[in-house]
């Protein structure tokens, strides 16, 4: 029974990054992209050669570090793989796949193809995604799967068979202690409780989660996802790195590679409160104009790359969908807006009292409180609206965006927060209630309450 | 929040119009119609701070006579910027847009201009023609100067290439 003890381990899969790690930590241990690399069949093996075979395991592994990237990887072809390479074997072509890092990096040679087992935020290959999560667990945790409970996430909306799949793995293929799979929108909202703008710990409130591929904005009313209301923009980061890099190319720099526009986005974007005030701002103080530095691995070339406007004008297609896309235009201010209208009307002002960000993509700078000055705008307008009409008085509605500094990985932290609590182990569904009744379990979980 | 207005306050009874197009003052020491204007910020000014911005919109509503100026000052901004080259010197990108300026132009209303949708203006009258051509001459002459102020800014030897990146954005997706 030594389940009872050990930590929980809490995973969030997301359609980019996967982070792993264990309920208590403020962190997670490991952030790698959702990659797999299967060996694939037609090629002929190469014999295992061993080639890692002298490599440490220890910390100095580059493949180990965190990543903040799902496409591009720093030393693709700097170090050689590790050494589970066990084609060279008889029967275990199985075992011979990589994940994460080392996945992007294997991929680049003749013989292993990459997938992302995860689509839109649900599983789209449960084989890859098995042994996406045995590699998880047995080479990056470390873990023995019976001496732990299991925190997992899944995004708003998926369908109780994927949940039901997930169990059969969780429970049949790696006999895990415990499970409990949680919706990752009210993960984030508890992650925001460490914020010191939080007073009372609900479960209630407008998710804004924003990653690579989409953004989502989800209410969720006393740890219900509502679902009818979710809305999605299909501006995230990968569009406003494309943004910068068509900025580069307009003006023509020397190295306008997507790797490049990454790191300036990271590194130098902010939003402002107005764009043609914001030009001016660079046109007085020409500070404000940055330079990005690009080394060759060897450290032989230095390219220089001037950052000019981009630093604002990317962030600001969250706001302005209109000067990077031409079939997208609705703000996103509008889109919460929307959202919470098309809510019950009691759940409302709660919603707009409690907007948590969630994602890298909501990291910049002011990004919380542009969205809260434009959606108070909105807001106010439509009250000043309606007590026109009506000759009543409003009572006011009171909008607040939550920034706080685990936004990054708001999901996993909340899991983490969640899965430390004692009463964790006794909401989840143990290997025995599964085999007593059947996979159909997992269709349903109770809510946290927490006080 | 959509692309930026004009703030110049247009009251068609009062002030010089010709069709639905505004002859707003300038400060301008280039001979032509303009009356000199009052306050150190102009139309001109006002393009060229909205240039940049209103550059990366492609929609754009008309809503008073003051935005049609503007709009054909962004334009011919992005004209001035098209003729100039990452190495033009100064007295080069003078003399470049010194021509672009003064050379024959459509002017609103007739055959060639590519936003004739949104000016009207009475095409018969000789007289009002004229004068919206000589205004169009000075206003454009005008831009040039101060639009060279700002690019050479920093150095007399190349333009900021900060402004030329804009030479590929189309507002409205229209060009003169």
């Amino acid at each position: 029974m030594s389940y009872l003890n050990n930590p929980a381990i809490v995973m969030d899969n997301g359609t980019g990054l996967t982070k792993l790690g264990f309920a208590g930590n403020d962190s997670p241990s490991w952030v790698f992209p959702t990659a797999i690399a299967t060996a694939q069949r037609s090629t002929t093996k190469q014999g295992g050669s061993g080639s890692g075979a002298g490599q440490s395991q220890g910390s100095g592994n580059p493949y180990f570090g965190n990543s903040t990237s799902a496409t591009s990887f720093n030393s693709l072809a700097s170090a050689a793989l590790l050494s589970n390479n066990l084609a060279g074997k008889r029967g275990t072509e199985d075992l011979d796949f990589y994940i994460g890092n080392e996945a992007l990096a294997a991929s680049q040679g003749p013989s292993y193809s990459l997938s992302y087992p995860i689509r839109h935020g649900q599983v789209e290959n449960w084989d890859h995604m098995e042994r996406f999560w045995e590699n998880s667990i047995f080479k990056y945790l470390r873990t023995e799967p019976e001496d732990h409970f299991f925190l997992l996430t899944e995004p708003p909306l998926n369908p109780p068979e994927n949940r039901e799949q997930v169990a059969e793995i969780f429970f049949e293929s790696f006999n895990c202690a415990g499970l409990y799979i949680a919706v990752q929108a009210v993960l984030a909202l508890a992650a925001s409780w460490t914020s010191s703008k939080v007073v009372d710990r609900s479960l209630t409130g407008t998710v804004i989660d924003s990653g690579d591929g989409v953004t989502h904005v989800i209410p969720v009313a006393e740890g219900y996802v509502i679902g009818s209301a979710i809305k999605n923009i299909p501006i995230a980061g990968r569009d406003i790195t494309l943004f910068i890099q068509s900025l580069l190319r307009e003006r023509g720099e020397e190295d306008t590679t997507l790797r490049t526009a990454e790191r300036i986005k990271q590194e130098y974007c902010y939003v402002c409160s107005d764009i043609v005030k914001e030009f001016n701002k660079f046109d007085r103080d020409p500070q404000k104009f940055a330079q990005f530095i690009v080394e060759n691995s060897e450290k032989t070339k230095r390219k220089v790359i001037d950052v000019g406007y981009e630093r604002f004008l990317a962030p600001e297609i969250f706001f302005n969908p209109e000067i990077a896309s031409s079939d997208f235009l609705t703000p996103l201010p509008t889109v919460v807006d929307q959202t919470i209208q098309a809510c019950p009307i009691d759940v409302r002002k709660g919603l707009y009292n409690n907007i948590v960000l969630s994602g890298g993509s909501t990291m910049f700078k002011d990004f919380g409180r542009r969205l809260q000055r434009d959606l108070k705008g909105i807001v106010n307008n439509r009250i000043a609206l309606s007590e026109h009409l009506s000759g009543t008085k409003s009572t006011g509605v009171d909008v607040q965006v939550i920034s706080h500094r685990r936004q990054r990985n708001a999901v996993w932290f909340g899991g983490s927060l969640l899965a430390q609590t004692a009463e964790f182990k006794s909401y989840c569904h143990t290997k025995q209630d599964y085999e007593e009744i059947g996979p159909e379990i997992v269709r349903n979980f109770s809510l946290f309450n927490m006080v | 929040m959509p692309a930026y207005h004009s703030t110049f306050p247009v009251d068609p009874q009062a002030d010089r119009m010709v069709g639905n197009v505004v002859l707003l003052p300038l400060r301008t020491n280039f001979r032509g119609p303009a009356y000199q204007a009052n306050s150190d910020y102009d139309i001109i000014d006002e393009c060229l701070d909205l240039f940049r911005a209103n550059s990366f919109f492609k929609n754009f509503e008309i809503k008073s006579p003051a935005d049609r100026a503007l709009i054909y000052g962004i334009l011919f901004v992005n004209e001035c910027l098209s003729q100039l080259r990452p190495n033009t010197s100064y007295n080069e990108a003078l003399k470049l847009l010194t021509n672009v300026a003064l050379n024959d132009f459509s002017i609103p209303g007739t055959p060639g201009f590519p936003l004739n949708n949104v000016y009207s203006v009475p095409v018969q009258s000789h007289s009002e023609m004229d004068l919206l051509k000589t205004y169009i001459q000075q206003f454009r002459q005008e831009l040039a100067s101060r639009l060279l102020e700002r690019l050479y800014r920093d150095s007399q030897e190349k333009p900021s290439k900060f402004w030329l990146a804009f030479t590929r954005r189309r507002f409205m997706n229209k060009s003169l």
